[in-house]
């Protein structure tokens, strides 16, 4: 896609009104939603590789955010081993169990491949669930803290108050954008496009589909891992609830409205359907109705998302931003 | 008999029943699979709606046991016809991750509404039989589990005849084979989808309702049915009715003796396990396509 100037002033004012959020945003609970909606963008953009750049729907991938954030609390807590050292490693783990899983069902994509994942997440449950003397069940793991900073020369830097983790959260996202755009930039990237729209002619060409779909995989349930273990430390608690259906259901809407297939779309969708569901706090009840609505519509009526052909749309007509499209 | 085989029969029969039921369920879901091209992820949640539409008749309207659960059916089915002429008509030549995140959004849709009317417990139907055990051998089981057997094993056996000998279920096989020839001799196959989808949400309605006496239903029931019967379905062969009703009754035995020999909370687990076996050793599934 052609890059007019008004995309470049688009991100320097982005990037500009994301460092300025937790100097205008004094209230906690924005700026918790703000944080947990930083989370969702690593974790929604892997998601994206592999259902937005390949075209295989894994309903696995709330699971491997899940796993990550076992993988980050029981390093701390069994061996007390920090965020620092947990957050790579729950990447790690996510990362090898989806190599794992991918090279006995990705030989098979289609409805198999998609059948599998969920069984694979409702598998993890209840490893989570019944592997008592190791997880504690039900009970969770509790207790879990955000680490300081120790930089050599300058000392240590306490960063677990909401404004100051907010930033750990902010760089996090955008090295997961990064490394998601140098990915679907490269020849890699475009190989998994022509999977996507062709997948005989990508196979006659020598690509090979398995491969590509593997690496898609792995490095998505790696930034899944990545972003589990985020959120693990800051919520200070791990549980099986965090296997729940709901979490993939929730990352596929910020996917398909976001718009598939696009980096800001899927990002910019973390973000709103963070804060949505918070505006429809006052009807819990028909929350989840309303979410099930929208990802049936938008998936029949709105195969490109709303978000990302709704901004491009808005950026093009204006040649400009119109003002700092903070999200 | 010796006391460990008396234990043995006992976890078999319990198994027998279940599988029954998983082979009932994934009859509907491998046709809807076979002709529609659809991994319905909302199906479960027929067998839900079977069983709390069941509950109501019965113990709200006071209706009679024996006329609650046909009934039940009739009006899943409905509901069925409903879903199907509003969002599953469209779906047809869709791209399957289209069909896919559609029926899962039905499927959660149907679950929260569920959720809504009915609330989040579980509901046992009441039934007309004596709670007093029956034994044979040293095995015991209830009144309730023998006429629940009797039901889904005949409507096993009705369902393989309505597909195997009726003009109707000739049609849908041909359509499951391959669709333009089957239009081309005149087969409508917008009507065949009609039916195809009545005839899974009947079965799994049915299995609803009738299992209902002897397994609470609540709303998050419909999640966990879906995933067992997609199970059954991988393990017999995707699109295969003979795999579908061994594949049942394989899971369910194999269940009934996890639960009895494991610790309690795996026998979920063996489904997976079985499934990645039969994906690594024999990709087609036990059975292949009928």
């Amino acid at each position: 896609m052609p890059e007019p100037a008004s995309y470049r002033v688009a991100t320097t004012v982005v990037l500009v009104a994301l460092c300025a959020v937790p100097l205008v945003v004094h209230d906690e609970y924005y700026l918790h939603l703000f944080i947990v909606s930083g989370v969702f963008v690593v974790a929604v953009l892997g998601l994206d590789l592999i259902v937005g750049y390949v075209g295989q729907l894994s309903l696995a991938h709330a699971a491997f955010f899940a796993m990550g954030a076992y993988t980050s609390a029981l390093l701390f807590v069994r061996l007390k081993w920090s965020m620092w050292l947990g957050l790579p490693a729950a990447a790690l783990v996510a990362g090898v169990v989806a190599l794992a899983l991918g090279s006995v069902i990705l030989r098979t994509r289609g409805h198999r491949f998609i059948i599998i994942t969920v069984v694979f997440a409702e598998l993890m449950r209840l490893v989570a669930t019944n592997w008592v003397d190791m997880t504690r069940g039900f009970m969770g793991l509790p207790g879990l803290t955000i680490p300081a900073l120790d930089i050599p020369g300058v000392g240590s830097i306490d960063i677990a108050s909401k404004s100051r983790f907010y930033y750990v959260v902010l760089i996090a996202a955008i090295a997961a954008f990064v490394l998601c755009r140098v990915i679907v930039r490269s020849s890699i990237g475009r190989k998994f496009v022509l999977i996507r729209e062709n997948e005989p002619l990508a196979e006659s060409l020598g690509i090979s589909a398995f491969r590509y779909s593997m690496i898609a995989f792995a490095v998505g349930a790696a930034l899944a891992g990545a972003a589990g273990s985020l959120y693990a430390h800051y919520v200070g608690f791990v549980s099986p609830d965090l296997f729940n259906f709901s979490y993939v259901t929730i990352m596929l809407i910020m996917v398909i409205l976001g718009g598939k297939g696009t980096l800001a779309g899927p990002a910019l969708g973390a973000v709103i359907f963070t804060f949505l569901p918070e505006l429809l706090r006052e009807a819990a009840h028909w929350r989840m109705i309303v979410f099930a609505t929208i990802l049936i519509v938008a998936t029949l009526y709105m195969p490109k998302g709303i978000v990302f052909p709704l901004v491009t749309h808005l950026l093009a007509r204006q040649g400009r931003p119109r003002n700092a499209r903070a999200p | 008999m010796s006391p460990s085989i008396t234990i043995l029969a006992q976890h078999l029969l319990n198994g027998v029943l279940i599988g029954c039921a998983y082979a009932l369920i994934a009859m509907g879901l491998t046709m809807i699979f076979g002709v529609m091209n659809i991994a319905n992820f909302a199906h479960g949640e027929f067998y839900m709606l079977g069983g709390f539409v069941a509950f109501y008749l019965v113990s709200l309207i006071g209706l009679n046991y024996f006329a609650a659960l046909p009934l039940a059916v009739v009006v899943v089915v409905a509901l069925a016809l409903v879903l199907q002429h509003a969002i599953f008509r469209r779906l047809r030549e869709a791209p399957m991750m289209t069909t896919t995140l559609v029926t899962i959004g039905l499927s959660i849709f149907l679950e929260n509404f569920a959720l809504l009317l009915w609330g989040p417990q579980p509901q046992s139907i009441p039934t007309p039989f004596a709670t007093k055990p029956l034994s044979f051998l040293g095995v015991y089981t209830t009144p309730l589990y023998v006429f629940c057997m009797g039901v889904t094993v005949a409507l096993i056996i009705v369902g393989h005849v309505l597909i195997r000998r009726t003009r109707m279920g000739k049609a849908m096989r041909a359509t499951f084979q391959n669709k333009e020839a089957a239009a081309l001799v005149g087969i409508r196959i917008d009507r065949i989808y009609a039916y195809a989808f009545a005839f899974g949400a009947a079965l799994a309605a049915a299995a609803g309702a009738v299992l209902g006496g002897f397994i609470p239903v609540e709303p998050a029931t419909g999640g966990i049915v879906t995933l067992k019967a997609f199970i059954v379905v991988i393990l017999g062969g995707m699109g295969s009715f003979v795999g579908a009703i061994v594949g049942g009754l394989v899971l369910g035995l194999a269940e009934a003796l996890g639960a009895g020999y494991m610790p309690s909370g795996w026998k979920d687990a063996i489904g997976f396990f079985a499934v990645i076996l039969v994906l690594l050793f024999r990709p087609e599934g036990l059975f292949k396509r009928a």
